[in-house]
């Protein structure tokens, strides 16, 4: 059945990725822990007054774990990217998809199936991440800085978004490379248009709204709102626009 | 239940300007093997793939094995075994894979009748399918159509790349194992002696429309080719006559029935007949479809005459 098509194809790609999330998680981690204790052993030698703040380890630490939430945004990107783009819709440039929709089911079936494997593989990956660090963020989080172990939900969230453009566009140009050259254009119109519209027409609400949507990966602001309902939604809605979309565009393109 | 495995009225399939099936009407006995003919780019496939819900017709109506195209597709493709023109499967899955893959779609689905095929056909099950040679990928596609217990085949070009051995096996499969049980196989093909041997009816397309539908014994019967001279040749209408060629002096004539009347009326307009013929499918098929060179102006050659 096309759940079992979907993993066979993706598998060894998805295994490479678990294993490459969860050494970079291990290196992220061993790094934080190794900066915070470095920094610690620096500020007891030269007792520098700078560093005469009530909770200078965790700020290192903490600091230093913006990188990991960095890592993992990377994380989510590259493997929603990756796995959208080797899903249903490369069936049409393999010349397979006679065959797929010629099976006795609905064409939206293949689509959600599709959606389930990929998104399960893509919250496994960026939890792969995550896993190595599980015990420095549990230190951390019964420190009491805030929800940091929150922003693992809005990252899979962030991730199924992108696995959703990344799907749909494949859909649509046909196959993997047409694709991920959609996507990519996507995301780059995304992150310089408002910049743009800025700079030459000073007009900001583009910007606005692109930092809102982006709120719970700044380093600026993280950990003390980890957790943002609002963008989380956000993304959560515009996942299910683009599953949506996919939907409605395989029910209707012609083999 | 009805008699029709395939029926379809006025359907029509348009691609902007271009009418690559243009109010075909077809009428697929239950149980036959019916031979769907037509030159490169007549509407054969467009048809197929319509009636199987891969393009959406523009216009008409059509019902397979009972229900519309337009709104019981799952149950038609889940009685119905295809095997599409480009043989393309799965290029990662080994042919045992690709019948893992398969079963689970199909509640009929025979496994001793994998087995057997597998067998019969020599198909290697073990290596993956882009590695296989284009024959043995066709096996592959008549190996997960015929073992999904449907109730009708459609086979689009069905022997590519097969040897004349294998042709040969497929053939008397098709025919011993299911026409025998009442199933329906659709067979659109250019191989006219492979759709001669197995067809009981056949339909020749053109340019989207049906030109003709009849039964195979009813061309074995009644169509003849009469072949006549004359000096200059007279003008003739009859709707027995398929269709004429012409060269120099002489003329043929296809005629559907009563080639015997039509003969005397030739002889009558001061013909003389040379030979009345039976014919072959495949000088039915050329008759209708041929396109005619026009000769060149002062020399002789075969000219269009209409009918």
């Amino acid at each position: 059945m096309y759940p079992w098509k979907a993993w066979h194809d993706s598998r060894s790609r998805v295994v490479v990725y678990i294993l490459a999330a969860l050494c970079v998680g291990a290196l992220s981690g061993m790094d934080v822990v190794a900066d915070a204790n470095w920094h610690a052993y620096w500020r007891t030698y030269f007792k520098p007054r700078v560093f005469y703040n009530f909770n200078f380890y965790m700020d290192v630490t903490l600091w230093k774990l913006r990188e990991s939430v960095y890592y993992g945004q990377i994380a989510a990107l590259l493997a929603g990217l990756s796995l959208g783009a080797s899903s249903t819709g490369r069936e049409y440039g393999a010349g397979t998809m006679n065959f797929v929709l010629t099976r006795p089911s609905r064409r939206w079936n293949f689509v959600l199936t599709d959606w389930k494997v990929g998104l399960a593989a893509m919250v496994i990956i960026v939890s792969g991440l995550a896993f190595p660090l599980l015990p420095v963020l549990c230190w951390v989080h019964a420190q009491g800085p805030g929800n940091i172990l929150g922003c693992l939900p809005s990252l899979w969230v962030l991730g199924a978004a992108i696995y959703g453009l990344s799907h749909f566009t494949t859909l649509v140009g046909g196959s993997a490379p047409k694709g991920l050259i959609l996507s990519a254009a996507t995301l780059l119109t995304y992150s310089f248009l408002p910049t743009a519209l800025l700079e030459w027409w000073h007009v900001d609400m583009l910007v606005r709204a692109t930092d809102w949507t982006l709120r719970p990966f700044e380093s600026g602001s993280w950990p003390l709102s980890p957790f943002d309902w609002s963008v989380t939604a956000f993304w959560l809605a515009v996942a299910a626009g683009f599953l949506g979309a996919s939907l409605a565009w395989i029910k209707w393109r012609e083999v | 239940m009805n008699d029709l495995a395939i029926h379809t009225q006025g359907l029509a399939k348009f691609f902007g300007k271009t009418r690559a099936v243009d109010g075909l009407d077809l009428n697929v006995p239950r149980g036959s093997v019916y031979g769907f003919l037509g030159r490169n780019g007549a509407g054969k496939t467009t048809t197929v793939k319509t009636l199987l819900g891969l393009l959406r017709p523009t216009a008409g109506s059509a019902q397979v094995l009972g229900y519309d195209i337009r709104r019981d597709l799952v149950a038609i493709l889940e009685r119905t075994g295809f095997v599409p023109e480009n043989k393309t499967l799965f290029d990662s899955l080994t042919p045992a894979q690709l019948v893992r893959f398969n079963q689970g779609y199909f509640p009929k689905w025979s496994s001793e009748l994998v087995e057997r095929y597998a067998d019969l056909l020599e198909i290697p099950m073990q290596v993956p399918f882009a590695k296989l040679s284009l024959g043995n990928k066709t096996k592959v596609c008549h190996l997960l159509a015929l073992c999904q217990g449907a109730e009708l085949l459609i086979l689009d070009e069905p022997s590519v790349g097969l040897d004349p051995v294998i042709t040969d096996l497929l053939l008397r499969l098709l025919v011993e194992d299911h026409v025998s049980e009442g199933k329906t196989v659709f067979l659109s093909s250019h191989q006219l002696t492979e759709v001669e041997r197995i067809a009981d009816w056949v339909g020749i397309i053109e340019k989207g429309k049906i030109l003709l539908e009849t039964r195979l014994e009813d061309i074995r019967q009644n169509y003849r080719l009469i072949r006549a001279a004359a000096e200059t040749a007279p003008a003739v209408s009859s709707p027995d006559l398929v269709a004429v060629q012409s060269s120099d002096n002489f003329r043929t004539y296809l005629v559907a029935r009563a080639a015997e009347d039509f003969a005397a009326m030739l002889r009558a307009k001061g013909m003389t007949i040379l030979e009345i013929l039976p014919v072959s499918l495949e000088e039915v098929f050329l008759g209708l479809t041929r396109k005619e060179v026009p000769c060149i102006p002062g020399k002789p050659g075969t000219i269009p005459v209409p009918a």
